[in-house]
């Protein structure tokens, strides 16, 4: 559905994009991450139309994002990282500009959504919050019912309930069948919602991988404190990957068996126990350092 | 032209345009009231007589007041009536794109299935818009002010609605270049300066090649030296040509702005 091919823009500081290949199913929800500066707009921009690449090619749905971009808009959402709105309407006027010039007959998704994060369609856009911005952008996006979305870190601005709602939000769509490209740098949305992920550096995407996949072959960390020293003997004879011990805390890594590891702890006295929630933080930092040292 | 856009480009701009047009014939009724008062007068006609040619030349008053057609000519139209249209078109080209462009909200605009040539040819329609309205106003304006304030007035209809005719294609092009440059550029300040810049620049070499008949060459580099108020009144003008000259310089410009905002990239 939506196809970077050996996409290049250089920019005349230097930086830019350097040959991105990036291939979204339809259906298919694709988290794009990476930090402040990679080239995460850069790129959706592209698929917006809104810049010409040096060389190679985006396309949504076999059209070309930069020649065909006005027929493109017909079957895309798009919800921009950089928030501006026309000064002088109200929140409202604004949707109402938006659905008329996408030639929106129904108001009932319009309405379904701002039902739904729950904000004051009438207040003028410039006395809004962030926040407040963000979920009008969230509705000019889903609005007009799109079959791909394209969302410029979506959750900035909003607070933990309503990143929830939205979270929610993409589940929904993502079961009604759309394709779904969502940059971000927040690790636990891209997580939750999306099937792959493409991790971008400095213009360049350093790895692609299955969400799903990457959870399975996840290690995960358990932070296990037990009562004294005699514990700590017995997990080490238990077999367990020990990776650090810290006084009475143990950092255990299971991998899969977590039946070993549950029949481990049962037989010393537990005083308290933690995961570390970081899977995919930490093979992302993992890869970010991996790049600094080349 | 996407309708939508031209009604929310109605919503944000259209007080500013009426204020204008309002502000403009309030002005124009005030300088025909006090009209009567100096034509009485023969003192301002002598004063005015008195001053150096080249500065009557230049502000536009040789012709005396001795009709209220060319008294409103050079107190209005000769100054005022330029300074509020270049006030107005250069703000206004330049929010209608560069400040879109600016605080990328162009980028909500782009994300319909509008293309950007529509989105350019319906913001240069509120551009046109505006213009047509505060001339339109002013036109209409001066002569019912003329009608309800003046006792018998001598006043040549048909030239003064020329006069309001090459003013507003005079702005056409003055809206054409600060549009290519609203379109060219992606900082809202940057623009305003280089369009208030040129336009100031164009209105100052006119007011000196009046001056000095060693400076007059200075008319040729400028298009406010086609816009001659008094002389249009009197009828020494020939209308047609410098009408068909600004309205297709007009329309090159803002063909120009087109391609250039459709082949661009967009900061957005």
């Amino acid at each position: 559905m939506i196809t970077l091919d050996g996409l290049t823009k250089k920019f005349s500081n230097g930086k830019g994009l350097f040959n991105i290949d990036l291939y979204v199913k339809k259906g298919e929800v694709y988290g794009y991450l990476g930090p402040n500066g990679a080239g995460k707009s850069t790129t959706i921009r592209h698929l917006m139309g809104y810049i010409k690449p040096t060389s190679g090619s985006a396309t949504i749905n076999s059209l070309n994002c930069w020649r065909n971009a006005a027929e493109i808009q017909k079957i895309v959402g798009y919800l921009p990282g950089e928030i501006g709105f026309l000064e002088g309407l109200n929140g409202l006027e604004f949707l109402k500009l938006l659905s008329g010039m996408k030639n929106m007959k129904s108001t009932k998704v319009r309405d379904a959504l701002i039902e739904r994060f729950q904000f004051d369609v009438n207040t003028p856009i410039r006395k809004m919050s962030k926040g407040m911005k963000q979920k009008v952008g969230i509705v000019a996006a889903f609005m007009n019912d799109p079959e791909v979305l394209i969302l410029d870190e979506p959750t900035s601005g909003l607070d933990p309930l309503m990143q929830r709602v939205f979270i929610d939000l993409i589940l929904e769509e993502k079961s009604r069948g759309k394709t779904i490209l969502m940059s971000s740098h927040q690790f636990q949305e891209i997580e939750r919602t999306c099937d792959r992920v493409a991790i971008i550096k400095d213009g360049s995407i350093i790895a692609q991988e299955n969400v799903h996949e990457l959870q399975k072959k996840q290690k995960k960390v358990f932070e296990v404190t037990v009562a004294d020293e005699k514990d700590i003997q017995e997990l080490k004879n238990s077999g367990l990957s020990i990776s650090n011990i810290s006084g009475k805390q143990v950092l255990i890594e299971v991998a899969g068996d977590y039946n070993h590891f549950l029949r481990a702890i049962a037989n010393v006295n537990v005083v308290a126990l933690n995961t570390r929630n970081l899977e995919l933080e930490e093979l992302f930092m993992h890869f970010y350092e991996r790049k600094e040292v080349m | 032209m996407s309708m939508p856009l031209f009604k929310a480009m109605f919503k944000i701009h259209g007080k500013n345009i009426f204020s204008y047009a309002f502000g403009a014939v309030m002005y124009q009724w005030l300088i025909i009231w006090i009209y009567p008062s100096i034509a009485k007068s023969s003192g301002m006609n002598d004063l005015l007589k008195s001053m150096p040619a080249s500065i009557q030349r230049a502000f536009g008053l040789q012709s005396g007041f001795e009709k209220i057609g060319g008294f409103l000519a050079g107190e209005f139209y000769g100054l005022l009536f330029v300074l509020i249209l270049i006030i107005f078109t250069v703000m206004i080209s330049i929010q209608l794109i560069s400040r879109l462009i600016d605080n990328t909200s162009m980028a909500y605009l782009l994300s319909t299935p509008v293309s950007r040539s529509k989105i350019v040819i319906t913001q240069i329609s509120m551009l046109l818009f505006g213009l047509f309205v505060i001339c339109g106003f002013t036109a209409v304006g001066g002569l019912m002010g003329i009608s309800f304030l003046i006792k018998n007035p001598i006043i040549d209809e048909q030239a003064f609605i020329q006069l309001n005719l090459i003013g507003f294609l005079l702005f056409m092009v003055v809206g054409g270049y600060s549009f290519l440059i609203s379109c060219s550029m992606n900082d809202e300040k940057k623009a305003v300066g280089l369009a208030t810049g040129l336009t100031v620049v164009f209105f100052a070499l006119n007011l000196v090649s009046k001056l000095s008949e060693k400076l007059s060459w200075m008319k040729n580099i400028t298009i406010f030296s086609l816009f001659n108020p008094q002389e249009i009144m009197k009828g020494n003008v020939a209308i047609l040509p410098i009408s068909m000259g600004l309205f297709l310089s007009a329309v090159l410009l803002f063909g120009i702005s087109i391609v250039v905002f459709k082949n661009r990239d967009l900061p957005l």
